[in-house]
């Protein structure tokens, strides 16, 4: 198997690395840079476990391979806090109780962030088809549509005479 | 005290903002110097076989590999990787022949997925390619996928010990001929006039835990193993091992991680054993052991599947007058859990109604099929599915209320619960059922939907249950809590019990602040390590906040009165006369007198004799509260379920438009933390009755382990959820709490089921409910209306 150079920019700093070309963007960012944010929930795209942003698109980095990611910046669930300061998608999911075992909350909250920077102010129904390919066995989704809901309505820059959530149609 | 500050608010998660940060570390996350990586190669050819030959030097040798061991490189002792067996008496094993049948590495695959060998290696990526150089020829056995398969005669024996490959059946003289309950149930039935009978499936459903099982483990100079896990019962676990591998406990360390989901998968142990192991093959190294997704379908246990016969009879008034029941249930290839699944289908039916006569039998039968064990629930919705479809087709038979029939007939305080002899202390049943159906709109719906017409039709159904709190009096109950003070009274609890990311950490330190009088955030709660923390029996049996609660209040109480009798001694009051608030003790006549508990456990920790005059300065000692606490009782929780759904009577999808689930739970400690045990509750309950279940192939090979090909509910596919929480007090739960964790899920599965016979007129037998099924249900009976059966013409 052959040997790549690259540099990722993760989460606003440079790694330059060799990888191996068969290697995902999730092994490397867990194995070779101890960056075990980011997690392994099915290794095949079904589960949204692993989402990060790669160029601010959510992307499964379990299907990702590392070596067509080089000079790409990569966005990480660490990448959203700052020592431990909540962004505002992170304090939605806490407000909100959207967090249980909390494995899937980083692939969740990264792909919460595509679809508002996406869609700033999505429906109810445009939310839960939006997180159709993060699978969460916890809380039947009810809160996390909720948490998703709070952090359109909380991102940072967004008018103060926001329009109310569309509601789902029925 | 009258009025909480902290219980019954949504604190936040202790946890939640390492969640939310990626911080918190699951086993996976582990990173240890000089990390070794194991891989266990399995079986996925056959279901059914016997090692012929087994070569691993090809393996060893590749580049890489520091180790390849097999069943010849490991103890021979076998071990029993649930837990049940350490949870009752001595007699109570004997009399229910718990086995331990299961090795580290087979010689005998029982099941796809059965652990053949070990490899240890630098990397991960070695692991693997070393394991494809394990050379192992099979002779292949015939596959066993159902009981009636596995008992025929001449039929492999699964091990010595269960003959007929009977794994489990109610044992005398505890159930008499075999059965819980009992008496004249034909001579009952004879006087029945009305007589509803059915014989049902059950599916083999998978927990999905998004956390799939990884460990650590490590041997250091001493000869101490370590083992990072992610079970639900880390003091159980540290038992198993030290029997397993003949080492004393205190040689035996467990260290708990963050756990990504249980739902059962996660009482006892899995794959402990190989990375153990493992472990012992290369002392002073530590080795990882991550198993892949579609490694950890199968090798995890799976809810119990299996047949399901019941036969109910009523007067025509409604009075039900007897109910006799079969569960045969499908296990897997080792017996673990064989007989507490048996058991409990039953115990939950036999709480539910007022039959005068009931009698259950329940049977295990090994089959080829994958490991069965613990679930969310625990053998309820199997029940569920089975009595709440047969009461619905007797309430249509006598042309009855559903809600109001079970208003009538449900059992209530005083009378037996689950477990004969055990009365229910609360029930607020009734109430569930009220606004449960005021919330769904049930008379003017079921009223609306008996008759309709076209191709989409709708129905409303409701379903109820009894849960439990903890598994006193059949299981141990026991949870050990220390809390100590320190000398700015702050207060750290040591608690073994695990927090699967209900919340139940939190919860606990609410109950802890309340009791003390500190505020929230001057509380921790630590799960520790083995070696620190003391006893706990583990996450099971919904029990964490009623058992463990209980144990956490005791424990908090008892540090809170060597508070105030310190106090009393400073402020001349007695101690019952005194009160905490915010930490500040004062008198509850005159609350202006006082003293802040800090200048008590600071004088108690640094504690001096005055050199001038030798009066010591206070009461010398550090506040330690502690409790080995057993719980008196479990105060089970009820439930009602309804759903509405649409029926497609052409394509035969089923879509649940709005599933209300009341709960009486006591008390919420933390609403939010209970709202979404409830909500979770029902993703799971849908799946059981709709779409999910392991398909088999017919030499046993799993069809389905992966998200894409095995149906789970999707944030899109969830209906509209309305969670109502029912709050009577419980009078022996702390600040009233039952438990919530397990039953949320059950109710939904029945509701669903008769929401379905009330748009179509038509039961059906076989969980999940598929479209397929659908369809040949219209085919074979033709659609009719509600209204137009027996007892509502």
């Amino acid at each position: 198997m052959k040997d790549r150079n690259i540099t990722l920019h993760i989460n606003g700093e440079a790694h330059s690395l060799t990888v191996t070309v068969n290697r995902t963007l999730l092994d490397v960012l867990r194995d070779e840079l101890g960056m075990t944010e980011t997690k392994y929930g099915c290794g095949t795209g079904e589960c949204g476990a692993c989402t990060v942003l790669v160029e601010g698109k959510a992307v499964n980095s379990c299907l990702t391979l590392a070596a067509t990611m080089d000079g790409k910046r990569i966005t990480t669930v660490a990448g959203l806090s700052d020592f431990g300061r909540l962004d505002h998608i992170q304090q939605a999911f806490v407000d909100e109780a959207a967090i249980q075992c909390g494995y899937c909350t980083p692939g969740m909250v990264m792909k919460t962030a595509s679809l508002l920077a996406k869609n700033p102010d999505p429906s109810e129904a445009e939310i839960r088809h939006a997180l159709e390919g993060n699978i969460c066995r916890c809380t039947g989704y009810e809160k996390i549509v909720k948490a998703v809901k709070k952090a359109a309505q909380t991102m940072p820059g967004r008018a103060a005479a926001v329009e109310p959530c569309k509601e789902a149609v029925q | 005290m009258s009025e909480q500050a902290i219980v019954g608010t949504n604190a936040p998660r202790v946890d939640v903002r390492d969640k939310a940060t990626g911080q918190a570390q699951y086993a996976a996350d582990i990173q240890l110097p000089g990390m070794l990586y194991g891989k266990v190669v399995r079986c996925w050819e056959h279901a059914h076989a016997r090692v012929k030959r087994l070569d691993l030097s090809a393996a060893a040798a590749s580049p890489g590999v520091v180790r390849v061991i097999g069943p010849k490189d490991v103890t021979p002792k076998r071990y029993n990787s649930s837990v049940l067996d350490l949870m009752v008496s001595e007699s109570m094993h004997d009399m229910l022949g718990d086995i331990d049948d299961q090795p580290i590495f087979t010689e005998h695959v029982k099941f796809q997925g059965d652990a053949i060998c070990g490899i240890i290696a630098r990397s991960e990526e070695a692991a693997e390619r070393a394991a494809a150089k394990i050379v192992v020829e099979y002779e292949p056995l015939p596959v066993y996928l159902t009981a009636e398969a596995s008992r025929a005669p001449g039929a492999v024996q699964f091990t010595p010990e269960k003959p007929g490959n009977l794994a489990f059946q109610l044992p005398e003289p505890m159930f008499p001929n075999h059965a819980l309950g009992g008496g004249d149930v034909e001579g009952a039935m004879r006087d029945a006039d009305i007589v509803v009978e059915d014989a049902f499936y059950v599916p083999k459903q998978k927990q999905c835990q998004m956390e799939p099982h990884a460990y650590v483990a490590k041997v250091d100079s001493g000869g101490r193993l370590t083992c990072w896990t992610s079970s639900q019962m880390p003091k159980l676990v540290q038992r198993k091992l030290a029997k397993l591998f003949d080492l004393p406990m205190n040689l035996v360390k467990i260290v708990p991680t963050v756990i990504g989901g249980g739902f059962g998968t996660r009482l006892g142990m899995i794959s402990e054993p190989q990375a153990c192991a493992m472990a012992l093959a290369v002392p002073g190294h530590p080795v990882k052991l991550q198993t892949l997704r579609e490694e950890d379908w199968v090798i995890s246990p799976s809810r119990h599947p299996g047949k399901y016969w019941m036969k109910i009879g009523f007067k025509r008034d409604g009075t039900p007058v007897a109910c006799d029941a079969r569960f045969e249930n499908y296990k897997g290839g080792y017996y673990l859990d064989a007989s507490g699944t048996a058991f409990t289908a039953g115990a939950w039916l036999g709480g539910m109604y007022r039959f005068p006569t009931l009698r259950y039998r329940g049977e295990s039968y090994f089959t080829n099929q994958g490991l069965t064990g613990a679930y969310r629930g625990y053998g309820n919705p199997q029940t569920n599915f089975v009595l709440e479809q047969l009461i619905d087709r007797g309430c249509a038979e006598l042309g009855a209320d559903p809600v109001e029939w079970r208003k009538k007939w449900h059992k209530g305080v005083g009378d037996d619960g689950w477990c004969p002899g055990v009365t229910y202390p609360s029930c607020a049943l009734d109430q569930c059922l009220d606004r449960g159906a005021a919330a769904i709109g049930w008379t003017e719906k079921r009223r609306k939907y008996a008759r309709q017409e076209g191709t989409i039709r709708r129905g409303v159904g409701v379903a109820v249950m009894n849960h439990t709190s903890g598994a006193m009096p059949m299981l141990l109950e026991h949870t050990a809590c220390t809390v100590k003070l320190n000398e700015d009274a702050t207060a750290e609890i040591l608690f073994a019990c695990s927090d699967m990311g209900q919340g139940s950490h939190t919860a606990l330190k609410q109950i802890a602040a309340e009791t003390l009088g500190f505020p929230f955030d001057h509380v921790q709660l630590s799960g520790g390590t083995s070696d620190v923390a003391g006893f706990d029996i583990g996450a099971h049996a919904s029990r964490t906040i009623y058992v463990g609660g209980a144990a956490v209040k005791k424990a908090c109480e008892e540090a809170r009165r060597q508070l105030l009798e310190r106090a009393s001694l400073q402020l001349g009051v007695p101690a019952d006369q005194l009160d905490i608030r915010d930490k500040r003790i004062f008198v509850k006549a005159d609350p202006a007198r006082g003293i802040e508990a800090e200048a008590i456990t600071r004088a108690g920790v640094y504690h001096f004799v005055d050199p001038m005059t030798g009066e010591p300065g206070g009461v010398p000692g550090q506040i330690q509260g502690y409790v080995s606490f057993f719980a008196p009782h479990n105060s089970p929780p009820f439930g009602a379920s309804f759903a509405e759904v649409e029926v497609d009577t052409e394509t035969g999808e089923v879509r649940v438009i709005e599933l209300v689930n009341a709960h009486d739970i006591g008390r919420a400690i933390n609403p939010a933390a209970v709202e979404g045990q409830l909500e979770g509750g029902i993703q799971q309950g849908l799946g059981f009755v709709l779409s999910e279940e392991i398909d088999y192939d017919a030499k046993g090979r799993v069809q389905n382990n992966s998200f894409t090909d095995y149906k789970m509910f999707g944030p899109e596919d969830m209906p509209r959820i309305t969670t109502i929480l029912v709050e009577d007090a419980d009078p022996i739960g702390p600040f009233g709490a039952k438990s919530v964790g397990e039953s949320g899920l059950v109710s939904p599965v029945g509701a669903v089921a008769n929401a379905i016979f009330h748009a179509i007129g038509i039961q059906f037998t076989e969980a999940p409910i598929t479209p397929e099924k659908v369809l040949k249900g219209i085919l074979e009976k033709g659609v009719r209306d509600y209204a137009s059966i027996r007892g509502n013409r």
